[in-house]
């Protein structure tokens, strides 16, 4: 029962860190209805600057806003240079960018910081403890309450200002939302700036939470981030979330009491055909 | 002559499985990332019957083709039934899955792969390298045949319009899904044929070789050489065929130049090489007219 | 009205709680033409998309020529000879303009047997019977041409031409006069009255009320999603209700 509820808590932040690497592709699929594959690049860039940050001044209160000023800057730049130029072709033509500039990015990585696996050995704020002999980490606990953070930031951001309506707007409709006055350009650029912040969050708290930074960490996440949006419902926020926790739960629990002759990685792709089979609009998407 | 003929026996290999991505990506518009999958599923069964079934090659064919059209029938039609956004992500599902299957399954070799692949033999006697490749070369001219056939065909006139306006065409009593699924099929197929003939010049198989980077780089062919033209295909598996060789010494940086190649490509030039409004074929146009006019 | 081709009964359409189409009921006999008019938003392309199977009804009946066609997808639309345009052109930019005819030509052969649709399209009697359709429409001499880069009264006519194609019995036409200069809408005027002489029943969205009311055999006017009123163009257009409705928005109804 112990184990039991040590997976659980394991799973729910497993759940938190593709929230949080997922968010930033639903945003964007909702906005531009582009899958922003490169969303997990910037991610991997943020671990790397993160540590890179951390390790010549040994706070993350440096380490965690460098890397996310640096990843809004190339999560904008992604935008403006590649993006934006190609709206007017079929989706595939920016899927197809999107891909190329995700590779091109991960070895990039791999160019500058080397193959091998760096760690990343910060230390939290919070204390791990243990409840009824269940044990929790501090790591855990920071991933939860990261998690908690931002969910409530955006959920502000969108439900009560005037910013998020805006946002909204344009996600349903960007000319209309045009012609109301919403400055769309200004909206788009603000929907990938959070977007990449968040991802940069996310690299840094894996990086610390597995205590390892490598080249290809986007790889599964950038794919699996695809899984989550279409289960979700595609461009719906709170199913993405909903998606993203069932997943890490069901993940986690999957392999620890079934043995499944499958990798953990398949598990959300079969996940996602049969959701789809059974909804092709995903948990909570409208058509 | 004989590293001139592996390199070209792979890319010949490799031009057939794009010409078949070439027909669901640049005839019926539908973007698949998970070809390679199907490339996987015609090399593992062609290995399978021969090695464990004591077919021959001529006899393993046609069964590994059916199962390699069949199960892009199944896979294919809970996929085209959604959104054209959805099909690529299922399908980059159904390569992890498939390469998942091969690696995890010991009745196919487990992460040990496949061995003792026979040679493909002709009336009896065993090709060798460069007839091996002679032999790919007449399986690359019947697929660029089917090919320039299926455009010719109803259904493949119906596969146009889906890929311009699925709505438009749906009005013109065109039923997409079976559109996009024959198309499917038809690319599957050709996946298919592509991987069988892979397993008997590979001879020795593991799922790694029909993972995701290889349907990516099997894209980067059909968008590199311009979708939807008969011979971009071939194009495009030749220079992404030739460009490790010449790139040898670049090794460390290979990915890492084809990716931003690929970019480049599809920033600058969405059609490809031979596509429509590109630089390179307009080039090649006013060569040819050059010519036909002076021999005229 | 026992002869109606089509009979449109109790139509809803509502997406989430928006009742784009409320409770519309009407008919459209053998060659007549009908004209659905209404302000922008009162759900006459809503209720195109009904009839010809892009949406299904959120309740109410669809009869098809005394059959119940509610839930048919587009394409057996079409099989069933319900041609139609769209009020933003659907054109197949990649085609010539007879290809994208011919494509409408292809009906029996995208359905049935496999071998059928494995036949050939480029036969001269196919391109012949392409070229009839687009010398029917005007535009023969542009057949060759790609249509990406055709003005936007040619794309209306390839439409048109694409929806001839089908051998249709019922046409719906959905702004196929707008954005044309006044002579594309003379002669498109002049095809219209020509294809409902060969027997095609016409329904038809327009904007332009000289052109809709100099058309229409019968009018129905919606708004709002319900229908308003019914009758000949004359009744119509000085009925009280229906000019409130035009002049209440800003008046794209003083041509009436």
């Amino acid at each position: 029962m112990q184990l039991f509820f040590e997976q659980i808590l394991n799973g729910l932040a497993i759940g938190s860190i593709y929230a949080l690497i997922t968010l930033g592709l639903a945003l964007v699929y909702g906005i531009l209805r582009i899958l922003h594959v490169a969303h997990a690049a910037v991610y991997t860039v943020g671990a790397y600057v993160g540590l890179a940050i951390y390790s010549r001044t040994s706070t993350l209160l440096l380490a965690v806003p460098g890397s996310m000023l640096s990843c809004v800057l190339l999560g904008i730049a992604i935008e403006r240079f590649v993006y934006f130029p190609l709206l007017k072709y079929p989706p595939y033509v920016p899927l197809i960018s999107s891909i190329a500039l995700f590779l091109g990015l991960e070895e990039l990585c791999r160019i500058v910081a080397g193959p091998e696996l760096l760690t990343f050995p910060a230390t939290l704020p919070f204390p791990s403890f243990s409840v009824a002999g269940v044990m929790v980490s501090g790591t855990t606990v920071t991933v939860y309450a990261v998690t908690i953070a931002v969910l409530a930031a955006l959920w502000f951001v969108t439900a009560k200002t005037e910013f998020g309506l805006a946002m909204r707007a344009a996600s349903l409709d960007m000319e209309v939302a045009s012609s109301l006055g919403v400055n769309s350009k200004l909206v788009v650029d603000a929907t990938f700036a959070i977007g990449s912040a968040i991802a940069s969050l996310a690299g840094i708290l894996v990086g610390i939470y597995y205590n390892q930074v490598y080249s290809t960490m986007g790889t599964m996440p950038a794919y699996k981030s695809l899984a989550l949006i279409v289960v979700g419902g595609m461009g719906s926020t709170v199913g993405t979330v909903l998606a993203s926790f069932l997943l890490g739960l069901g993940e986690t629990l999957l392999i620890s009491f079934a043995n499944i002759p499958l990798p953990r990685d398949a598990l959300a792709f079969i996940a996602m055909i049969l959701v789809l089979m059974w909804k092709p609009t995903g948990l909570l998407g409208k058509r | 002559m004989d590293y001139f003929a592996t390199v070209a026996t792979i890319i010949v290999i490799q031009a057939i499985a794009a010409c078949g991505l070439n027909v669901i990506v640049g005839y019926a518009g539908q973007i698949s990332l998970g070809h390679a999958a199907f490339f996987g599923i015609g090399a593992y069964a062609s290995a399978m019957l021969t090695t464990k079934a004591g077919l021959t090659f001529w006899q393993a064919l046609p069964i590994s083709l059916l199962i390699s059209m069949s199960l892009g029938f199944l896979l294919g039609l809970p996929s085209l039934r959604v959104r054209e956004d959805f099909l690529a992500i299922t399908t980059i599902g159904i390569n992890f899955i498939v390469e998942a299957v091969f690696v995890y399954t010991p009745f196919f070799g487990g992460a040990l792969g496949l061995g003792g692949i026979p040679r493909v033999a002709v009336f009896g006697s065993r090709l060798g390298n460069s007839q091996f490749l002679a032999l790919c070369a007449v399986f690359l001219a019947i697929t660029l045949m089917i090919c320039r056939q299926f455009t010719r065909t109803w259904m493949g006139l119906a596969c146009f319009a889906v890929r311009e306006n699925e709505t438009a065409a749906s009005s013109m009593g065109i039923s997409p899904v079976r559109a996009k699924l024959s198309a499917f099929v038809l690319g599957t197929g050709m996946a298919g044929l592509s991987g069988a003939l892979y397993a008997h010049y590979a001879r020795f198989i593991s799922a790694g070789d029909f993972g995701f980077p290889i349907s990516i780089s099997m894209l980067s062919m059909v968008v590199l050489g311009g979708m939807g033209t008969l011979a971009g295909p071939l194009l495009g598996a030749l220079i992404i065929g030739v460009l490790p060789e010449v790139f040898r010494s670049l090794m460390d940086y290979r990915m890492f130049l084809y990716s931003m190649l690929l970019l480049l490509m599809i920033r600058f030039q969405p059609g490809g090489l031979l596509g429509e409004q590109s630089a390179a074929a307009g080039l090649l146009k006013g060569i040819l007219n050059r010519r036909r006019a002076s021999s005229a | 009205m026992p002869s109606a081709l089509l009979c449109v009964k109790n139509l809803s359409v509502h997406f989430g709680g928006l009742k784009a189409v409320d409770d519309v009921s009407f008919e459209l006999g053998a060659g007549e033409i009908l004209g659905l008019l209404g302000p922008n938003g009162a759900g006459k392309t809503t209720c195109f998309n009904a009839i010809s199977g892009v949406y299904p009804p959120t309740s109410g009946e669809i009869l098809y020529d005394g059959r119940r066609a509610n839930g048919t997808p587009p394409h057996g639309m079409a099989k069933l000879g319900v041609g139609r345009t769209f009020q933003i052109v659907h054109p197949f930019v990649g085609l010539s303009a007879r290809e994208n005819v011919i494509v409408a030509l292809g009906g029996d052969h995208y359905r049935g047997a496999l071998w059928r649709s494995l036949a050939s399209w480029k036969k001269r009697s196919i391109a012949d019977e392409a070229d009839e359709i687009l010398r029917t429409v005007g535009l023969l001499d542009m057949a060759d041409r790609r249509v990406g880069q055709m003005p936007i009264g040619n794309l209306r006519r390839v439409e048109i031409a694409r929806a001839l194609a089908l051998r249709p019995r019922l046409l719906l036409l959905d702004e196929s006069f707008s954005g044309l200069h006044h002579s594309e809408i003379l002669h498109i005027e002049g095809l219209v009255r020509h294809i409902r002489d060969t027997g095609v029943s016409v329904l038809l969205i327009e904007h332009n009320m000289k052109v809709a009311m100099a058309l229409s055999d019968r009018v129905v006017v919606l708004d709002h999603g319900r229908k308003l009123a019914e009758g000949l163009p004359s009744e119509v257009s000085s009925n009280p209700a229906v000019i409130e409705a035009y002049l209440g928005r800003g008046g794209s109804g003083n041509a009436a």
